[in-house]
Parts: structure tokens; sequence; C-alpha cells
């Protein structure tokens, strides 16, 4: 069963096709990386998957129930978590009211399942190493802590399809080993994925199958490795080589 | 002694209002600039209830009604419209408001205002009513405490933060900002119904511009969100703009000089502040 599938989605902004007819169905438990050239439409594609945009064409189905018409809150409210390039954490506040904030913002039913929303977001702080940095302001964190942060909150948050941009962007080497295994853990507890990325090590490393999006249409898919040394990759990046 | 009395009861009168109006527009850096007109329609309603039916509890009951549903309005308006857009409206609401008070003479006998308002028995003094009313704000501090801990208060600076953000984790912008102008509205018919029983007449005056600046610079020297900031600033502002009145100055200079002070005052907090009154823009 698909946990996101979409039909025919497409986006016009002031008369730009911004998405063109963009269909594709993930299952649960999949990793699927979202490629493409700057500009080919990735992060538009992923606000309007979590509500931030209103598609002008086509349908999104979230666990076999059409969230077309449904508010960005709801939609997290389903279960359909993001992570943004550029850290979308709150760095006024606590790590540790950063996680609260998100657990407290459930709806009812899924808070009532938390027992102690102070002992579950101590326990996420712990479960990403920074139970110590608890009281201190979000501001405070490096790059891959802030990551680190982000996506903990999330899966703390019982989220069961995370949208990460960009997950790698701006983290340190080190600590995108950090990321990736986060990522990985996400897969062995049956969440689902999809990463928008352009490091495509990481992605190869990673994903179970990639899409590639040029000028807003899914123009390839398949497994990372084929994806990879398609001949077609190549042009959607670089053009078309005028010898051949 | 009657000073104190009045200072008292002033500085008591502005905290349940002004410590609302903190968590719009301090906490969660929305530009309402039009909390004079929630004021207006909610003294309007008390004063012309109890005057004509004599009923405290009903007037108090029509206050309120009127306060929540233009502060429904305001809240609307607040999630349809960004922020520069939201203060000029909420700004002309507020002179639009006030125009239909002074001008609906069969309802508001317009500029004369409405004198003799009653009192409550147990007020009988301005001592007694000083005193409940100091009451009143020490509680309702109390309690802006409480929201400002409160998952209320993380979710309306998370919305102020970054609004975005605040929503992929689920929190609805029109929910939020509804529970805030709804704390402005009783906060702010509290203030109505005990200042027209102080004050014994209902002025139209009372809701003209300054008073609004006097709210916003409260709000900004005080710093914008902090509970026991704002009603420091209150205490300590409150006595300078009523200390005014006392100092040896011919009596058609005092409005104009309190106008260029608070201005002034505004003016240097707003620069102080420059960094953490607007808030911030960052890309997605």
């Amino acid at each position: 069963m698909p946990i996101l599938s979409t039909n025919s989605l497409s986006l016009e902004i002031n008369g730009q096709q911004i998405l063109k007819e963009v269909s594709f169905s993930i299952e649960k438990g999949e990793i699927v990386g979202l490629i493409g050239p700057n500009g080919s439409g990735k992060t538009t594609l992923f606000n309007v998957l979590s509500g931030f945009l209103k598609h002008t064409d086509g349908k999104i189905d979230f666990e076999e129930t059409d969230i077309s018409e449904v508010s960005a809150p709801k939609r997290a409210q389903m279960g359909i978590g993001r992570v943004f390039q550029n850290f979308g954490i709150f760095r006024e506040m606590t790590l540790e009211e950063n996680v609260l904030v998100a657990l407290e913002s459930l709806p009812k039913e899924k808070r009532g399942e938390i027992n102690n929303l102070k002992e579950k977001t101590k326990e996420t702080l712990e479960f990403i190493g920074l139970a110590n940095r608890a009281k201190e302001k979000a501001s405070s964190l490096s790059g891959g802590q802030m990551r680190l942060l982000e996506i903990g909150r999330t899966l703390a948050s019982g989220k069961e399809l995370f949208l990460l941009d960009e997950p790698t962007a701006g983290v340190s080497p080190k600590m995108t080993n950090d990321v990736s295994s986060l990522i990985r853990e996400l897969k062995d507890d049956g969440k689902t994925v999809m990463i928008i990325e352009h490091d495509l090590p990481f992605i190869a490393q990673i994903c179970d199958r990639v899409f590639v999006l040029d000028v807003g249409s899914i123009v390839l898919e398949g497994d990372p490795q084929s994806v990879q040394h398609d001949v077609r990759l190549k042009e959607i990046y670089f053009g078309a080589d005028p010898t051949n | 002694m009657p000073f104190f009395i009045h200072i008292l009861f002033v500085i008591s009168n502005w905290i349940p209002s002004m410590l609302s109006h903190n968590v719009i527009f301090g906490k969660g850096k929305i530009f309402h600039f039009g909390p004079m007109g929630v004021a207006i329609i909610s003294s309007y309603g008390i004063v012309i209830t109890l005057k004509s039916t004599g009923s405290f509890a009903l007037a108090f009951l029509v206050g309120l009604v009127c306060a929540l549903l233009i502060s429904a309005v305001f809240a609307w308006l607040s999630v349809k419209l960004e922020p520069d857009a939201l203060g000029v409206i909420t700004l002309a609401m507020h002179i639009a408001i006030l125009n239909i008070a002074i001008n609906w003479t069969s309802l508001t006998r317009g500029a004369l205002g409405i004198p003799g308002v009653p009192r409550l028995s147990f007020f009988s003094s301005n001592t007694t009513l000083s005193i409940t009313m100091a009451v009143v704000a020490v509680l309702w501090i109390i309690f802006m405490l409480y929201l400002d801990r409160s998952s209320f208060g993380r979710q309306i600076s998370a919305l102020a933060e970054h609004e975005w953000y605040a929503k992929s984790i689920g929190i609805s912008k029109i929910k939020i900002n509804l529970i805030a102008f709804f704390i402005y509205a009783l906060g702010m018919t509290i203030v109505a119904f005990f200042s027209m029983q102080y004050l014994t007449i209902l002025h139209p005056n009372d809701f003209m511009f300054p008073a609004f600046i006097f709210y916003i610079t409260c709000e900004l020297a005080g710093k914008p969100g902090s509970v026991l900031g704002v009603t420091l600033a209150i205490v300590l502002l409150t006595i300078l703009k009523e200390g005014l009145r006392f100092m040896p100055i011919p009596t058609g200079l005092t409005g104009p000089l309190e106008l260029i002070i608070f201005g002034v005052i505004l003016f240097v907090a707003v620069w102080w502040r420059r960094d953490s009154v607007f808030p911030n823009t960052r890309s997605v």
C-alpha cells in the first residue's frame, strides 16, 4: 500500500508552470531520493506535499486519503513531517522547548498516547545525544546538531512520512555520518523518507529509489545505481553533449 | 493620599489590557494596532447596557461579547494579511470605530460622551475600587506569567519566530491567534468594566491615538513579550504620565508636552529594540 502518491500534480504561479503533471507513489518504509538541478522544482514539490503551496491541478493521497484540500498544520498532525533546508528549528527557544512544542502540537489522541511529554522530550534529546544541552538556546548549536534536533523532534512527534530537504546541507562531514545514521534508524523504525539531496554518493548510499526532477517533471526514476549511471542524468545537469 | 489611590487605580487598570496586548504584539509579533477599537466597542457595550438595564452582570457580559466579536474579526485579519498590511488595517479600523462612536449620536451621544455611569454599591469609594482593581491586576500578572510558560506561550512564540516551521509541526495559526485575541478581549472588558465605574463618564477622547501610543511605548520600553518588563514599564511610565499633570506647567502645554515626551520614549524604545520588535524573515 503506498503511503504517499500523487497523480498529475501541477503548479502554476503567475502563468509559469513550476510543476508539470508529477505522478509517483512511495511505499511505506521506503527511502526515496529526489534529485535534480537547481530550479527544477524539488523544494516546491515538498512545499506542495506539506501543504504550504496549493497545487493548481492533480491530487495527493496520504495513507489512502485525499489531502489536496488539507491545511499544512493538519497534514503535519496526520503524520507528514518536514525538515527544512535552512534548519526549521526555533532558535530563540531552548532545545527542550523545541521538542516540547512539537509534542504539544500533536492532536489530542496522539498526545494521549505519550504518557509524559517532558519525559518524552528528555528521551528524544538523549537519543540524538544533546540531552546535556537541553536548557541551552537552539541558536547555540552547530549546523549538524540543529539538523539532528530537527529530525529528532519530527521523529518524537510520531510522523510516518519524513520530507527531508537537503539534510546534509551546512553540516560538517563528521555530522553527515550522524545524520545518515539517524535516517537509517528511521527506516529501521518503518518510517518512510523522501530526501532532496545534491550529494549523489549520499543518495546512492541511503536510498532505495531515486526520482530525477527537471523543469518541474519527473524525467528519470529507478534504483540509485541505474540512475547514477544513466547518460540522461549528465544531460540534465550539464546539458546535452554537442559532439554526440 | 487621593493622588496615590488614583495612581494605584490607573496603573492597575492598564495592566490587564496592556499585558494582554503584549501577548499579541510582543510575544506573537502580530501587528495589531487596533486595541483601542476593541476598547471602544467593549466600553460602549458596557455603559449603554448598564444605563439601560442597571444590571452590572449583563453589562459585563454584553461588553465581553462585543469585545470577542470584534477581536474575532481582528484575529481573522491577522491570519489573512501580511504584518505591514495588518498594521495599517487595524489602525484604520480603530479610527473607523471611533468615528462611528462619535457620529452615532442617538446611541452614544457623540462627542458629549455618556455621563453618570453608575457604580456597584461595593465600590462607593475610590479606595475600594482601586484596591479591587489592584488585586485583579496582580491576578492578571500571575495569569500572564502562567500563559507565558504554557503550551500556548510556546506555540505563539514558535509562530512569531517562523510561521512555516511552526505550521510544519502542526501549530494552527488561526487557533493560536484567536486565543490571543480573545485573551485581549477579556482583559479589555475587565479594564473597561472597572474604568467606566471609576470615571463615571464614558468619553470618546479617552480612545484617541495618544492612548494607543502609550500602549506601544510601554510594551516596547518594557521589552516586547516580557510580562514583568512591561509591568515595570507600565508602573514607571504611568507615574511619569500622571506626574506631569502636577508639574507647574501651563494647562494648555501639558497635553502637547506629554505627547512629545512619549513620542521620544517610543522612538528610543523602537531604536533600542529594532532587532527584536519586527518578525524575522527567514527563507525556507
